[in-house]
This record gives structure tokens, sequence and C-alpha cells, in this order.
């Protein structure tokens, strides 16, 4: 008994270990829209945290954040930091970030 | 283009050769690569937590000092007296917990670049692949004359490290006499918190006015101007009339010298006597940086503006207030938005990756009474000169606005503080 599972641990403590470093590992590249979007957290938080006090991003779809954004860049939308924050980034930009937040 | 090509190709050698040099059972056991952060401040904390947000196979062991962090922002609300120093007291346990970040509470009081290890004060070495370093900064007690630690620690506070020397502060506004004067001295530029100064003695003026209404404050700046100074002056003249008087250094208003004993402050133009002495000295990057040869002459960090990797030795990224960050100003949010380009670019050279464009964000929010914020947020990008603002954004709030816009700063600034709390220390 102990000769046949002694292998049988140890090839499945391999397979564990090798799986748990392939499934941790990241293989992408970090894009530019996954890192600026990071940013947003700061004040919005994030998956784990729901801010009570700043406006909700994630929920939102990408067409109702790249509509908040472009109004708030071009003063439609009257807020405040946002007006100002929302001038930083080109309308492409701020579709990336639309789209990414959208399902992030 | 060309010399970020370069930096790609010199981290991916890095990385490859930070492989092979490790053992056979090291290599087993830190597959992601292996991460040291002296600092569990907002720079160094962020970092350790988004280098684990994008890849949880790179252990990240945190090096930290103190068993909790008193956040300098929300500090001069205690002074206010509405906001306690619990309130504004965090622990980092959630960082291990929920991110599997290995906390090391030790002073960290060398680095060897060469061998690539940190040195603890508890003798233990800490190997690293890369190395973040945020340790925030050191005050210059000798960079006033008449002035030190121990003046610091009785009765002329800097208060510039939040906790014990708060209270301290606090403690002598509440013993103080109506009808006294308070002094708040700032240094000259580069320091930590350019608004914070400004915040300081609206926050002492709302004190004042609500317990001392006789009392006043006197700035002697050792600049001629000052951070969001139109929206700070228009703030004192509305909110707290004849109460406040700013100094400019042209105007003598740099001191050049203190009397702990007598009380008194000299500048070229006179001596001043205060009832409580808020003394906000010169800075440097913190000691474990110089001591490690990040620093620059003048005492802070030069570093690639595409990435905070330090110019002076591989593997290193330097962020916070320790770094010379360009147009960025040395504050909470600033360190974390660093702290998120440095954790990707952190990723990408332990991966051989291209890492994603750098952009940064700041935004500090200031009070003038609780009801009444002010800010400045701005988004920066890397440029030739260093770290700089995209054209045509950001920005301070606007000189002309209505109690209505004043408040909903005023929330929001309760609301940024919620959050990067818990964007830093999960």
């Amino acid at each position: 008994m102990l000769r046949v599972q002694l292998p049988l641990l140890a090839a499945s403590l391999a397979v564990l270990l090798a799986g748990n470093v392939a499934a941790q590992q990241r293989t992408t590249a970090i894009s530019d829209v996954e890192l600026a979007a990071q940013a947003c957290n700061v004040c919005h938080g994030n998956a784990s945290y729901v801010s009570p006090t700043m406006p909700r991003i994630r929920g939102n779809d990408a067409t109702t954040l790249y509509t908040a954004l472009i109004e708030l860049k071009t003063d439609k939308r009257q807020a405040t930091i946002m007006n100002r924050i929302a001038k930083g980034y080109s309308d492409e930009q701020l579709r990336a970030l639309a789209d990414y937040l959208s399902k992030n | 283009m060309t010399s970020f090509s370069r930096r790609q190709v010199l981290a991916g050698a890095a990385a490859t050769a930070g492989s092979f040099a490790l053992p056979h059972i090291a290599r087993a056991q830190n597959a992601g690569g292996r991460v040291v952060v002296i600092g569990g401040g907002f720079g160094g904390a962020t970092a350790a937590r988004y280098i684990r947000q994008f890849d949880p196979s790179i252990e990240v062991t945190l090096v930290e000092r103190d068993a909790t962090y008193v956040t300098c922002p929300f500090s001069n609300y205690v002074l206010g007296g509405f906001r306690s120093i619990e309130s504004i007291t965090h622990r980092r346990d959630p960082l291990q917990e929920r991110y599997g970040i290995k906390l090391v509470r030790a002073e960290a009081t060398a680095i060897d670049t060469s061998a690539r290890q940190v040195s603890l004060r508890t003798g233990s070495k800490l190997p690293y692949d890369r190395l973040v370093v945020a340790p925030g900064i050191e005050l210059k007690y000798d960079g006033v004359p008449g002035w030190s630690e121990a003046a610091a620690n009785s009765n002329m506070p800097h208060a510039w490290k939040a906790g014990p020397q708060t209270m301290l502060l606090r403690r002598q506004l509440e013993a103080m006499p109506d009808g006294g004067v308070v002094i708040v001295a700032p240094p000259a530029n580069p320091f930590r918190c350019p608004p914070g100064p400004y915040e300081r003695v609206s926050m002492i003026a709302w004190y004042l006015k609500n317990h001392k209404p006789k009392s006043k404050i006197l700035i002697l700046d050792a600049k001629d101007a000052f951070s969001k100074q139109g929206l700070f002056m228009g703030g004192w003249e509305s909110q707290y009339p004849g109460m406040i008087t700013w100094i400019a250094g042209k105007d003598g208003g740099k001191i050049e010298s203190v009397d702990p004993k007598a009380m008194t402050v000299s500048t070229g133009f006179g001596t001043e006597k205060g009832a409580v002495i808020n003394i906000i000295p010169p800075q440097t990057a913190g000691r474990i940086a110089i001591n490690a040869g990040l620093a620059e002459p003048n005492g802070w960090c030069a570093v690639d503006p595409n990435s905070f990797a330090s110019t002076k030795a591989p593997n290193v990224y330097v962020l916070g207030d320790a770094s010379i960050a360009g147009a960025m100003p040395k504050s909470g949010t600033a360190a974390n938005s660093q702290a998120k380009v440095v954790a990707a670019n952190v990723v990408a050279s332990l991966r051989g990756t291209t890492p994603p464009a750098a952009v940064y964000h700041n935004t500090c929010y200031s009070l003038v009474t609780p009801d009444y914020g002010i800010s400045v947020s701005d988004t920066y990008r890397p440029s030739p000169k260093g770290v700089a603002v995209v054209p045509n954004s950001g920005g301070v709030s606007p000189v002309r606005a209505d109690a209505v816009h004043r408040k909903a700063e005023a929330q929001y600034t309760m609301g940024w503080y919620a959050g990067i709390i818990a964007d830093t220390f999960g």
C-alpha cells in the first residue's frame, strides 16, 4: 500500500504545485487601460469597496460611462474635480476606460 | 521611444539574470519572483497590494517599523477638534489576510543593491528580485537654528508626522489662553503636503473661532507663494476675518532662529512671541534611501518618470514623498498613484512583458471649515523634463463658488479619505 501511495502523493503534489503556479502567474501584459483604470479606485472604490460618498462607477454600461466622461470633459455636466480630471484624457482614452470599467 | 525600448531590454535582461542567480529550491518556491517593499504608508502599501493584484504569483514582503499607521491626511482635523486620532489610525493586517502580503514589522537599516538584499535592525536579511523603497520623509531638526528634536517633543512640535506629535500640538492649543498668538512656520519647497500648513492654519482657526475667538494666527513662511493660495486666503477672509496673518518670506516671514525656552521666533524683521509655535522644518527623503545611496545631493531620489525606477540602482524603485516626481506634489494620493505605476512595472519586468504607458493622478483636498472644501486635481504623464501635467487639464477649485459647491467638496474630502484607505490597506 505504502509503495503505491507515496509516488501517487508525490505526483499529485507536483501537479498541484505546477497547477497553482500556472494558474496564478500572470502571462499577459498589463494594458494601458488596465493601469489607467486603477486610478479611479482611490476615490470611487473597487470590486470589494463601494464608496458611500462618491458616484458609483461599477454597474454602469460603457455608453453611460463614456457619455458621462465626455460631458464632464466638455463641462456640459458640472461636477467638482471630475471636470478637471476628464480633460487629462483623449476621447479615445476615455472610451477605453469606459469599456474597461463597464466590465471590471 | 528609444530610451523606452532600451529600458525594456535592460529590465528583461535583469529579470533573466535574477532568476538564474537564484538557487534551484528558491526558484521553485518563488517562481513568480520576490519583491520587498520598504515602508507601509500610502505609497508602499499600495505598491504591495497592486503587485499582488496584478500577479498573485509574486511573493511580496512589506517591511514596516510601526505597528499602525496614523495618516498625515486628516490629522489637521484632529487639531480642528472634529476627528479623533483613533479614526485616522489604521492597521495593515488586511494586506496579509486578503492579499497574502507578508508583513514584517522591523526597521530596514541598509540596502545592498549589488547582493540585492535588505538588512533589518533585527539582524536578518531579506533577499529580493525587485525592491520598492517608500520611506517617506526625514525631518531636518538642524534646519531651523535653535530648534531640535527635544524642542519638538516638548514645546515646539512639528506635527508633520502624525501621531503623538499631533496630540502634543492639540494639547497645546487646548491649553493656550484666549487671546494668544499661534505661530505656524512652513518651510521652503519641496516638502510633504504643500497645502498642508495652510489647511492646518484653517483647522486651528476653526478651533480658535469656536473656543478662543480673541486669538490670532501668524504664519511666518519661508516661501513667497503657496499651494491653493487664492482659495485659502479667500476662505480665511470669509470664514475667519481678521484672525490670520500671512507673512511671505520676502516680507520677513523666513525664520532665522527660534528660542524654545522663551517661546519666540526671530526673523530678519524682528522677534515674535507665540502661545503655541508649530515649526514645520525642511525635509529630505527617508534615511534608508539616503544611506542606500539612492538620493541626490539635495536629499531626494531621482527616478525614471516612466516607472519610478531609481536612477541610482538597478531593480530598485523609489516612490512617494522620497522621490523627485517632477510636477507631482508630495501627497498621499500622488504616492498611491505612483505605486500603481511601480506595481505594473515590477510585474512587467519580472514577467518580461512590456509595461503599460504611465499615467499619474493627484488630488489634494483641503478643508477651510468642516463644510468648506477646496481641491487641486491633476493628471500627469512622463515627459523629457520629468513627470508633467497633461496640458489644458486639471487645476484648482473655482475661486468664485457658492456654499453648495464648497460643501460638496467637503463631503468629497471625506469620501476621498475612506476611498484611499480602502485602496491602500484593503
